[in-house]
């Protein structure tokens, strides 16, 4: 019975170890996974990803059901533990299925802007990666057999120019800021420049706090 | 987001419970919950309260501002005042209409909350509208919405969002418009 | 949950596409050999100046484009003076959609023309639009709104109007029913299976 518990004990050990700053648990990486599944939701363009993240909860869950099957199945601990393994599960399916989507509505765009960061600082995972550049080709691929190779040669170029799809990163998005923040500039006819206090809610352009967002001071709600 | 994913997220938040039957402290990975001693109130999840109470196993004692009164008070200052209120929760809605939904024998005068919450809705969602037709007149592009609850910011998504949207792509191609350079621009006409 | 971005016209923006299909009408300046078909009034072969002709905006726009243009242009009659005063007076009153259901896309592509009447139109658009979205917003939060009032909107309040209304169902049946909570498919949960005893392989 004991098993199951040790095993997130265990595992909240592990992450204190390997990670420097120590004092991440569990449920912070929880919150984080949960916390890039609501900016990846509202912010128009395809954020850094969190695959660590990912993987270790992803780990962590594996180990759970492994554990559970000793427990036995109707006991009321597994089924408790189950349910919040489906909960864990929603959200990251949601987090990974809204990114695919973007990949692939502006596949060519997020590869060329890949392109330009180091590997270091890509925002895709190797895994969306490889999955982008496929999609891409096999988009190419149809375009050209479907319609380019049947038009008369000065059209058959495949432009990316005018073909790249662009997010709009001028949309409005609802966020609150975790942080006290100043000197945000918001474009307008008149830019204006304003401050965040901590905990308070705003609806603004992305544009504005693209960065904020990606560095964790502004939470999208 | 649909209204299921905020009462998603509004299952999060904790309610107190009182089980009938007893169980060590189970270590979840959102955080750890009990122990459960039968006839003793313990917090958990509203997740889990839900299922315990279908199974029969608990009773659901409700969130400390679930209380007709102080819900009348809560709507009168929120007649009175022109900006928002703070709510007692950021989900006030979607846990009322969950836990009323699921424990209405359990929570005393769940009828009244049901209609108190409601009534704090309503007035809320009237100044929402009132404030955003007032916003739009104005040349600000940014506003302020402090104390607006996940199921109040959720009503007004798309609508509110892409009408901005709308509004900054009319402006921003009329400025560009103004401008000689966009006469000799592009052959693509669809580049807008 | 789908992504549900705003509108933006892009290469592959149909809409757009059909935009830029609205005609303007259009008088020849110069003569064009061998276009004579496009007037069919005309027997001739080529097309002479001072024929007048209907044509699509995306045309008429690469008629009129160079210093020495083709043909000239005439502003629709609903971006003009009078019309705008109608607007200036009462924009909610108007069934747009009459007017052009492309009213705001159209009047941005024709505001690219270097004519006289175009230099105001950008500001009469947003103008337009700022006026007419509580109309907008009231038809869609407001359910016993009939879905059809949709056909009188031109195309971009439309589709604000349209996503605002999905919403608001969203809200009423979830008071209705009450959640009942996320549940996943038999379809994704047998496939889950798969996948995860290949994800626990690639691991080791």
């Amino acid at each position: 019975m004991e098993e199951v518990d040790e095993v997130v004990e265990e595992n909240a050990e592990f992450l204190e170890e390997s990670d420097e700053d120590g004092g991440v648990t569990a449920q912070s990486v929880l919150q984080d996974i949960e916390n890039a599944w609501l900016n990846e939701k509202f912010a128009p363009e395809i954020l850094p990803h969190q695959s660590d993240a990912v993987e270790c909860m992803l780990q962590q869950i594996s180990h759970m059901e492994d554990n559970m099957k000793s427990l036995g199945k109707g006991s009321m601990k597994s089924l408790i533990h189950q349910m919040e393994i489906n909960r864990i599960r929603f959200i990251i399916s949601s987090y990974l299925r809204c990114r695919l989507e973007k990949i692939e509505q502006y596949a060519m765009h997020i590869l060329t802007e890949e392109a330009q960061r180091g590997r270091e600082d890509g925002y895709l995972s190797s895994d969306e990666l490889r999955f982008a550049k496929d999609y891409l080709s096999s988009i190419e691929l149809l375009f050209r057999t479907l319609a380019l190779q049947h038009m008369p040669n000065v059209l058959q170029k495949f432009e990316i120019e005018t073909m790249t799809v662009k997010p709009n990163i001028h949309a409005h998005v609802f966020l609150r800021a975790n942080k006290r923040i100043t000197g945000i500039i918001v474009p307008g006819t008149v830019d204006e420049e304003v401050d965040f206090e901590e905990g308070s809610q705003h609806i603004v352009q992305y544009s504005a706090v693209a960065d904020l967002v990606k560095n964790g001071d502004i939470q999208l709600i | 987001m649909d209204p299921n994913e905020v009462e998603f997220l509004g299952e999060k938040q904790l309610v107190s419970i009182v089980p009938n039957f007893n169980f060590d402290m189970i270590h979840l990975i959102s955080g750890s919950i009990g122990p459960f001693r039968a006839g003793l109130p313990v917090k958990i999840p509203i997740w889990l309260a839900i299922n315990l109470k279908q199974q029969h196993k608990c009773r659901i004692i409700g969130q400390e501002w679930m209380d007709v009164e102080d819900l009348k008070n809560i709507k009168e200052e929120e007649k009175k005042s022109k900006v928002f209120t703070k709510m007692p929760s950021n989900h006030y809605m979607d846990e009322v209409h969950m836990l009323l939904g699921a424990a209405s024998d359990d929570i005393p005068n769940a009828d009244e909350i049901r209609t108190a919450v409601k009534d704090i809705w309503d007035i809320r969602m009237s100044k929402l509208r009132t404030s955003i037709n007032a916003f739009l007149k104005s040349e600000g592009t940014h506003a302020k919405l402090d104390h607006l609850t996940a199921m109040e910011i959720n009503n007004v998504r798309p609508l509110l969002p892409h009408a901005l949207d709308q509004m900054v792509r009319l402006q921003q191609i009329g400025q560009a418009s103004a401008t000689a350079d966009s006469r000799e621009e592009s052959q693509n006409m669809s580049s807008i | 949950m789908s992504l549900c971005s705003s509108y933006k016209p892009n290469y592959f923006s149909i809409d757009d596409i059909l935009a830029t299909e609205e005609r303007l009408s259009c008088k020849v300046l110069q003569k064009v050999p061998r276009l004579g078909f496009m007037d069919h009034s005309s027997e001739s072969k080529d097309l002479k100046p001072g024929t007048k002709l209907e044509l699509s905006f995306w045309l008429a726009y690469s008629m009129n484009k160079s210093k020495d243009p083709i043909a000239s242009i005439d502003i629709p009659k609903y971006y003009k003076e009078s019309y705008r005063e109608i607007l200036n007076a009462d924009a909610c009153a108007i069934e747009l959609s009459k007017w052009n259901t492309y009213f705001y896309e159209f009047g941005l592509h024709v505001a690219k023309f270097d004519h006289p009447d175009c230099e105001k139109l950008p500001e009469l658009l947003l103008k337009t639009f700022k006026s007419r979205f509580r109309l907008v917003m009231d038809w869609a939060q407001n359910q016993d709104t009939n879905p059809m009032i949709a056909s009188q909107l031109p195309m971009l309040e439309r589709t604000i109007f349209l996503s605002g209304r999905k919403s608001k169902e969203q809200l009423v049946y979830w008071f209705k029913i009450g959640g009942g909570g996320i549940k996943t498919t038999e379809l994704i949960a047998n496939h889950k299976k798969r996948k995860r005893s290949t994800f626990i392989e690639n691991e080791r």
